[in-house]
């Protein structure tokens, strides 16, 4: 089986913890019992949107400096967000160039660290070093786990809910790096929030920004707004119950950008709390007090009243 | 839209249509190569089909047009390229459509390195930068989020280890190293 740390970065445990504690109970003994660690020493990913766009050293560097913890304990990544995912996913790909590796480790070696990469016995004595794993907890959740054992632990269908699924641009792209999903027409949220005995409907310009990513909400948070608008005027169209994503800041962005154009707004969660839902979990240790736009309407809906 | 239009973009058409003719002063041969050092492909073989704006979600709200940035850079007007680079998504739509292989999204980035390299530093780049240092996390703490936490059962963010001490140390260390406190103007003792 594989081996995991959790990698829950900033916004999760600082603004949304009932992400962190449905992610910890659909990963623990309730739910899919998967080896998965805590790991204290991570700090921020970086976040690309600053520090992959103000100076590439830096960003390397610390991104690196995370990746040497899950090396040293020989882990994957499981990061909860595409921010981290994304970071984390292009810094392996960097160190891949033996030049910028050695540059990062010298840095690196002030604070006692060395980025190698996973070794892995080759052939004859040889060891080849392997990059360190980095993985969205969709990808886990599919890949890893699998459908079948997703629908065979959904105890509490969500039957009758309609979900806009929102995948997020760094879930997508740039396809420059592997992706596990098919970029012009993901599908596996769509088929975890099905698994879950929801629907997931279609809607236009299914694959647009949130409009927060790269600086933009906190440059110019009317912009962002405005793109978030968009969003919810197609969703609101497609008569769907609440928004499903699988990045925590495209979650906040729906949630706080929809008060500065709508009274009710529509209910938005991450795709791990709409499982812990579906494998019934109790809906107060979901944190939903945290998130702005408030779910009552779907909770209402989900129980049939 | 109006009023963001304004700040942000600074009328970047406005300023244009205002002195119509642009001088051999205002261009500066360098500003591709400038563009490469930081990542950027080279804008010279932008072939300006404008697929990058068609697919820009934020061409298709102001007066942004990717197409127009990246002949910009062809002609080296920094004055007005500079400026607009932080009202991309970085969304990488761009990027997935350009037939010339360019990734405009990255010369986007470029164009902020350079910004910043002429002390144009947007103050949340600060505040993160700060919070980083700080706290490990480029989101700061919050005393509501920590008391929701305690009542779900979660434990405490890493944050408030003391172990976490060490972390901080290391971030300090490395901020210090590769000089992007100087560069942002952050006291790596914590305060902006």
């Amino acid at each position: 089986m594989n081996q995991y740390a959790y990698f829950f970065g900033c916004v999760i445990p600082n603004r949304y913890p009932g992400i962190e504690y449905a992610v910890r109970w659909v990963c623990g003994k309730q739910g899919f019992d998967l080896d998965v660690k805590d790991i204290p020493e991570f700090s921020c990913c970086p976040v690309p949107g600053i520090f992959y766009s103000t100076d590439k050293d830096t960003w390397l560097t610390l991104a690196t400096r995370n990746l040497t913890l899950a090396q040293d304990e020989r882990r994957e990544i499981m990061t909860v967000c595409n921010g981290c995912l994304t970071s984390l996913l292009k810094a392996t790909e960097y160190l891949q160039d033996p030049k910028a590796m050695g540059k990062v480790n010298r840095t690196l070696s002030q604070v006692g660290r060395k980025y190698t990469g996973i070794p892995r016995k080759g052939e004859g004595t040889r060891r080849i070093f392997e990059p360190v794993k980095v993985r969205h907890y969709v990808e886990i959740m599919t890949k890893d786990v699998g459908f079948d054992a997703m629908t065979a632990k959904v105890t509490h269908p969500l039957k009758n809910i309609k979900v806009a699924v929102h995948y997020g641009c760094h879930y997508l792209r740039p396809t420059e790096h592997q992706t596990f999903d098919d970029p012009n027409d993901p599908k596996l949220i769509d088929r975890m929030v099905e698994a879950c005995g929801a629907t997931s409907v279609e809607y236009e310009d299914k694959l647009d920004c949130c409009g927060a990513g790269g600086g933009v909400r906190s440059h110019v948070v009317e912009l962002a707004n405005a793109l978030t608008h968009d969003k919810c005027v197609n969703i609101s169209a497609a008569g769907a119950d609440c928004i499903v994503t699988g990045c925590p800041f495209c979650l906040l962005q729906f949630d706080n950008a929809q008060k500065s154009f709508s009274k009710d707004g529509i209910p938005v969660m991450h795709i791990s709390q709409f499982q812990a839902l579906a494998m019934g979990i109790d809906t107060i240790s979901l944190g939903f007090d945290t998130h702005h736009v408030s779910v009552h309407s779907f909770l209402r809906k989900l129980r049939g009243a | 839209m109006g009023e963001a239009e304004k700040t942000f973009i600074g009328g970047l058409h406005e300023k244009l249509t205002e002195d119509k003719v642009i001088d051999e002063s205002q261009l500066d041969p360098d500003f591709a190569k400038e563009i490469t050092k930081y990542g950027g492909k080279d804008v010279m073989t932008c072939l300006q089909c404008g697929n990058c704006t068609g697919v820009c979600p934020i061409s298709l709200r102001i007066d942004y047009k990717t197409r127009i940035i990246m002949k910009y850079c062809q002609f080296g007007l920094r004055k007005y390229t500079l400026g607009t680079q932080w009202v991309c998504a970085t969304c990488y739509r761009c990027y997935e459509h350009c037939p010339a292989d360019i990734n405009p999204a990255e010369v986007m980035i470029a164009l902020r390195h350079i910004a910043v390299r002429e002390g144009n530093i947007p103050p949340f780049v600060k505040v993160a930068a700060t919070n980083l240092v700080m706290y490990g996390q480029s989101v700061k703490p919050d005393v509501e989020i920590e008391k929701i936490r305690k009542e779900l059962g979660l434990a405490d963010v890493h944050s408030k280890d003391p172990e976490f001490k060490a972390v901080l140390r290391e971030i300090r260390m490395i901020v210090q190293a590769t000089k992007y406190d100087k560069l942002i103007g952050i006291d790596t003792e914590g305060k902006a």
